[in-house]
């Protein structure tokens, strides 16, 4: 292994943050429209949603991934492996997100919400200015540990060839007959960034607690 | 696309088998994990600084590592240093250490919540060693730990469909077998979805019935 | 002469710097009931915990029965197994209930007895209805410790004390933890053991209990002994100026309403 490869592998991280980034800021917000579609009780479809969460959650993204890349084209969908990557990855997230959204809007107080009903806020306002920059506040902790787990099961997109950390990796193994550098190369790679995340998140619990006990 | 269907039927033997493969993986390294994980959270909670953090260490070390590299440094690194392992052991051991990190903070959690006072009233009533944990420790910490650890084996269930990747004949794979043999990707893949939804739904009972014994004890 | 259950000899105990019994010795005679009273720190809790060997004396002994508890013949110290089987004979009522919350009021009596002392269940289960009749408590036998109200949870704690048939049973402040109006419930429960002649060693704040019914007052200061009286002579006339300030301090506090 050399210099080279391990700036293969550099590239290769350079595509799994991009695609973790394009997932984590698409999967955001429709997390929230999912939980505010349940949190709101619109018939059938709040029900619809919950199926949707119920299934995602358990369905593994390697699964799913190859669910999408093989069988959009097959109804006439083409799809290339980085959309694919990307989709999976936003099915995969906002399910998780919503179900934080979900938390937090349901211990969100609804007196405060009665409240700037009574001085006559609408209905989008009331979301926008009162209920959401609680709730983000609340959610927040949750959502960064779903980024930290989202990140963590990047390396299956390697499986319908997306170039990123893991595919490089093993490209670089199979060609030098050792796989064991490439690999902990990659591992150097993600360690970092996961540990980052978790230990924002810790952070953040932290600072809330020490705020709420100030309170 | 009923017909795809048809053929997914057609194949059920082999996507039975990849149920119960993804099965017993779940099941036999959960266990194993679980197991591990009780050895490892006292040492996690150890007065000698040395040996909790060193599992410190490990425990936090395996929650930054991707399972799926971790997965194939087992199988494709270890040879490297000698150590060859096939694929059911690979994905058994990958496994299993892997989660045996998040147990093991699982139950150190659960155990730092536990009063301390009904653990020495076992104590002063004759209790000791073994009898001691497996009958005033053990059973308040699982009602505790349990949708936690439920929560883990759900996890287990899909990181078990990476082992696709070590040629594992799991849920995934046989999904991938039947659709490059008969090209019937959604039907086929689908029909994956569902069972690992069903095998969730059955965990997710579980847990479930654990809360209601928890929930009458609190 | 009357058995002597429980033999205190120059017990010390220290935690780190801190020593927290000194020289302590006393003895327990069948059927006394001794309160053993002095300000909070003063190592009461720990004299308790050390009879049992919840926590090991550095320095003296202690006889149950005439067997010495924590160290064997040899002066080797016994095995946890040792241990356990002397502890069986010793029933201890903690502060805080200590109740097994996975398991229901009845098991919670039967556990140590059927698991520990390996008696006949049906046996075990007929006292344990039994003792449960008498701390009245009979229609909560199968409701788990959460549900219950303070003054009901110590209730059950002595009763699974008692099922164990102990030679001796300990109370480590057993109404401390419960709010002034649940007092009283167990109060009655303990005087009447006491009259029944249960050997008791009792740890607390009840200065009425410990005036009424106990038979001897171990008043402990600073890790000391500082007056061992009936109860008498302890309140009507405390040898000593500590136990005349600390009978002052709490009276009052009765007089308040308090404990």
């Amino acid at each position: 292994m050399n210099a080279g490869d391990v700036l293969a592998i550099l590239q290769g991280a350079v595509v799994t943050i991009t695609l973790s980034l394009t997932g984590i800021l698409i999967g955001l917000p429709i997390g929230l429209g999912l939980a505010v579609l349940r949190w709101a009780d619109v018939p059938v479809v709040a029900r619809i949603v919950a199926i949707y969460v119920s299934i995602l959650r358990a369905t593994p993204l390697v699964t799913l991934l190859l669910l999408l890349f093989f069988a959009l084209p097959n109804v006439g969908i083409a799809i290339g492996p980085i959309s694919a990557a990307i989709l999976a990855l936003v099915m995969n997230t906002a399910a998780f997100n919503c179900e934080v959204w979900r938390a937090s809007l349901m211990n969100f107080p609804k007196d405060q919400y009665e409240a700037a009903q009574s001085v006559g806020m609408s209905a989008p306002l009331r979301f926008r200015r009162i209920v959401l920059p609680q709730i983000a506040r609340d959610s927040l902790p949750g959502l960064v540990n779903e980024m930290s787990l989202l990140i963590k099961v990047t390396p299956v997109l390697a499986v319908v060839g997306v170039v990123d950390i893991t595919r490089a990796a093993v490209r670089i193994g199979a060609e030098t007959y050792d796989p064991l550098p490439p690999f902990l190369v990659a591992v150097a790679l993600y360690a970092p960034i996961v540990f980052v995340l978790v230990s924002l998140q810790r952070w953040i619990e932290r600072r809330q607690i020490k705020a709420e006990a100030l309170a | 696309m009923i017909h795809d269907f048809g053929i997914v039927w057609s194949e059920r033997g082999l996507l039975l088998s990849g149920l119960g493969n993804t099965t017993i993986l779940s099941v036999l390294s959960a266990a194993a994990a679980l197991l591990l994980g009780f050895v490892l959270t006292p040492a996690l909670m150890a007065k000698q600084r040395w040996l909790s953090r060193a599992v410190r260490g490990f425990v936090d070390g395996m929650r930054c590592v991707p399972f799926l590299l971790f997965a194939y440094i087992v199988y494709y690194g270890l040879p490297s240093l000698g150590v060859r392992l096939d694929n059911w052991t690979s994905g058994l051991v990958a496994l299993t250490i892997y989660n045996a990190a998040y147990m093991a903070e699982i139950l150190r959690g659960a155990w730092s919540a536990q009063p301390r006072e009904p653990i020495e009233a076992g104590i002063a009533f004759g209790f000791s060693s073994v009898a001691l944990f497996r009958r005033i420790v053990l059973p308040p910490l699982l009602l505790a730990a349990g949708p936690v650890i439920g929560n883990q084996m759900i996890q287990i269930v899909k990181d078990s469909a990476f082992l696709t990747i070590i040629a594992l004949p799991e849920l995934t794979h046989a999904a991938s077998s039947i659709q490059s043999r008969h090209y019937v990707p959604f039907a086929a893949f689908i029909t994956a979805v569902l069972l690992y939804w069903g095998l969730c739904l059955v965990i997710e009972a579980g847990v479930s019935s654990i809360d209601r014994l928890a929930a009458a004890r609190r | 002469m009357a058995k002597r259950v429980l033999d205190v000899a120059g017990v010390s105990k220290r935690f780190g710097a801190l020593e927290v019994l000194s020289d302590i010795s006393f003895q327990v005679e069948k059927g006394e009931t001794v309160c053993v009273l002095g300000p909070s720190g003063s190592g009461k809790s720990t004299l308790l915990r050390c009879i049992n060997w919840l926590e090991r004396p550095d320095a003296g002994q202690i006889y149950l029965n005439g067997t010495e508890i924590g160290v064997n013949g040899g002066g080797i110290v016994m095995s946890d197994r040792e241990l356990s089987r002397i502890r069986t004979r010793i029933g201890m009522v903690f502060q805080h209930f200590a109740l097994w919350p996975h398991l229901t009021v009845l098991q919670n009596l039967m556990e140590a007895p059927v698991q520990v002392q390996k008696r006949p269940k049906a046996e075990v289960r007929d006292e344990a209805l039994a003792l449960l009749a008498k701390v009245g408590l009979s229609d909560k036998r199968d409701v788990f410790p959460a549900k219950l109200s303070g003054g009901q949870k110590q209730r059950v704690g002595i009763a699974r004390a008692l099922a164990m048939r102990p030679d001796l049973l300990l109370f480590d402040e057993p109404t401390s933890a419960l709010d002034p109006e649940l007092v009283g419930e167990v109060l009655v429960v303990m005087r009447e053991l006491a009259r029944e002649g249960m050997t008791m060693v009792v740890v607390t704040h009840e200065m009425g209990f410990a005036r009424d019914a106990a038979t001897r007052i171990l008043f402990l200061d600073r890790g000391r002994v500082v007056e061992m009286a009936s109860p008498e002579g302890f309140f009507s006339n405390p040898a000593t100026e500590r136990a005349r300030q600390f009978i002052q301090r709490y009276a009052g506090r009765a007089a308040n309403g308090g404990r």
